[in-house]
């Protein structure tokens, strides 16, 4: 593998020189304890170490937010919104994120692509790097090292506080072209990173456990936690639903039609007009939720749909955890088949 | 899995666009339903099969799925048939003829009409359920040598809710029509069948090996329906059901529409009901 060293004091530089090919976005800090991916201004404000963004990559490439036509009501007529994209490079960018982006060009691009994700992603670039896992992160049990370096253009990965910088593709080594402050070393991966939270079993093992937990009684338990509120799914990397509004100006005369993103626990994602809800109670919410990330595009494309990043569980405001929700199904299933075998 | 590198520029599409047709008629037909006849910009044919839906926009409020209600073999516009129900169809109660309605689609899967050609068709349809229905039975009467009986079972909750009244009263007198109608609530001039739709299949006689059935009602009614033809001996894949769905975007991405792991507006809204049967939120 093509590796160099770098220091860490000299990151910042590299920034600077990754600003070349076009708009940098890198995590900031924002406040006191949470995270941002943003516009780099100051390269030496970018954080390298730190847990998780509140919000994920995809909402610069499926914004949370975005204009799709302008109308007129007096003409009954639209206008297009024609999308110009920048180049763009996503620095220090963690691999279960960069999994998610993988993750979102399938849900987006399969079946009919859509050209706004597809213009946002093809001009960009993605300069990994490795984390300390916290007590949340659980990648490694839906199969996502730490190291894991699919999709990436570069890595960096920490060693004794300084960088080993992995160059993954032409691009990647296009965009450290001219770049001094690195030389040539041998690559060494470190195996000193552990997580802290697991599921219990390999995640090639979940798709049997969601084939018989549909009608589990952890579904209950979850649902009579939650409180709907949708923080799970807006800060999930790989949820992707959304809704579509129009908004009249004041003066009734024109308008814009926008997609927003929407969230399959808010109550009403489901209901039709004239009130019928094909996922009235919560409990069948919670359970969906869940089998979009294990089971529904799992059985057709081989992987769980969750990162592990673990938003989900950091962010929710009433403790739920969905590896623990795994976890409980998972012993829900050996108890079964320990009743199962004594009986037999 | 599907990457970035495998699609092609121009394979990605703005999918959020109307084509912007025009209404050259529009009916209040009921006390809640308007019937509305659309017209291409270019006149250009709807190309839709039997059972699909469009999108349809009004600015300044936004989309809903709909159905369509004409057959495929009526050339040079397309029919819907609305019920007002909710915001966007309120609104939609406004359009004449002359205004333009914005319109995505045709979305989905409707009827296989080749695994349809020499059968004998049961059309169950409950309310407005024979919204979309119309565009199958207006086929087979489009195309009546190609297809076996054609049975009709349509019930409404009341006489003044029957939808269509001229054309039933045309398929009443044709021979080639077997029409069953019922309703639940009749009043003082009701001389028909009074009771829900299930009431009309017991007594129905079927060539059990060349029936194909197509359900489509308010959602309680398809458990009842389909426990009734399986009464009569009919096989699972015998039977073909269409949901309803919040079917917002139209092209499987908004999430709105799955029923479990299936896109209701991908896969639907016309099923085999052997392949929801599985499915836990289906029915």
């Amino acid at each position: 593998m093509e590796c160099y060293s770098l220091l860490r004091a000299d990151v910042p530089a590299l920034i600077d020189h990754l600003g070349k090919f076009g708009e940098v976005v890198a995590p900031h800090r924002k406040g006191d304890v949470s995270y941002s991916f943003e516009s780099v201004l100051d390269s030496s404000q970018v954080v390298l170490d730190y847990n998780r963004t509140l919000l994920p990559l995809k909402k610069l490439f499926l914004p949370p937010v975005e204009k799709l036509m302008d109308f007129s009501l007096k003409n009954m007529s639209f206008d297009p919104v024609e999308l110009t994209t920048q180049p763009r490079v996503f620095f220090g960018v963690h691999s279960y994120e960069m999994q998610s982006i993988l993750r979102l060009d399938h849900s987006m691009l399969s079946g009919n692509a859509e050209s706004n994700y597809f213009k946002r992603r093809k001009n960009s670039r993605f300069v990994g790097i490795s984390f300390e896992p916290d007590d949340f992160h659980f990648s490694e049990s839906v199969g996502i090292a730490i190291e894991e370096m699919e999709g990436f253009d570069l890595f960096l990965n920490e060693i004794d506080d300084d960088f080993q910088l992995y160059v993954l593709s032409d691009n990647g080594r296009s965009l450290i072209q001219g770049f001094k402050q690195i030389r040539t070393v041998e690559a060494e991966l470190s195996g000193k990173r552990e997580f802290k939270k697991k599921i219990r079993y390999h995640y090639n093992r979940l798709p049997r456990i969601f084939q018989y937990a549909y009608k589990s009684k952890v579904w209950a338990d979850v649902a009579e936690k939650c409180v709907g509120c949708g923080a799970c799914t807006l800060t999930c990397p790989t949820c992707f639903c959304f809704d579509v509004t129009d908004e009249v100006s004041v003066t009734a005369e024109d308008g814009l039609r926008q997609r927003t993103w929407d969230s399959c626990m808010l109550s009403t994602f489901a209901e039709v007009a004239g009130g019928e809800n094909f996922r009235e109670k919560t409990i069948n919410r919670t359970r969906h939720r869940l089998y979009r990330k294990f089971k529904y595009i799992t059985d057709e494309e081989g992987l769980p749909w969750c990162v592990g990043c673990g938003r989900c569980t950091a962010f929710c405001p009433a403790g739920i955890s969905l590896p623990d929700i795994v976890n409980e199904l998972i012993q829900e299933d050996e108890k079964a088949q320990y009743h199962h075998t004594v009986r037999v | 899995m599907k990457r970035l590198q495998d699609v092609k520029a121009k394979e990605a599409r703005d999918l959020y666009y109307p084509t912007m047709c025009k209404v050259v008629g529009a009916r209040q037909i009921t006390d809640l339903e308007k019937w509305y006849e659309l017209q291409m910009p270019a006149g250009q044919d709807l190309g839709h099969e039997p059972g699909q839906f469009v999108e349809v926009s009004a600015f300044g409020i936004g989309e809903a799925p709909i159905s369509i209600s004409s057959s495929p073999s009526k050339k040079g516009s397309f029919e819907l048939c609305i019920r007002q129900v909710g915001t966007l169809t309120n609104v939609l109660k406004r359009y004449e003829q002359g205004d333009m309605i914005g319109i995505r689609g045709p979305f989905g899967k409707g009827y296989p009409i080749e695994k349809l050609l020499g059968k004998d068709i049961l059309i169950i349809a409950g309310g407005i359920g024979l919204v979309p229905l119309r565009s199958l039975i207006n086929y087979v009467l489009d195309n009546r040598k190609d297809f076996g009986r054609l049975i009709i079972l349509y019930g409404a909750k009341s006489p003044a809710e029957l939808l269509f009244k001229e054309e039933i009263a045309i398929w009443e007198t044709r021979d080639d029509v077997e029409l069953h109608i019922t309703v639940d609530q009749p009043d003082e001039s009701w001389t028909g069948n009074t009771g829900v739709i299930t009431t009309l299949i017991p007594g129905l006689d079927l060539n059990l090996n060349t029936t194909i059935a197509a359900i489509t009602g308010p959602p309680i009614m398809y458990k009842f329906v389909i426990m009734s033809l399986k009464s009569k001996q009919l096989n699972d894949d015998q039977i073909y059901v269409s949901l309803e769905r919040r079917m917002k975007c139209g092209v499987g991405k908004c999430g709105h529409c799955q029923i479990n792991g299936v896109y209701c507006c991908q896969d639907g809204p016309v099923f085999n009901y052997t392949d929801i049967k599985p499915l836990e939120e289906a029915l």
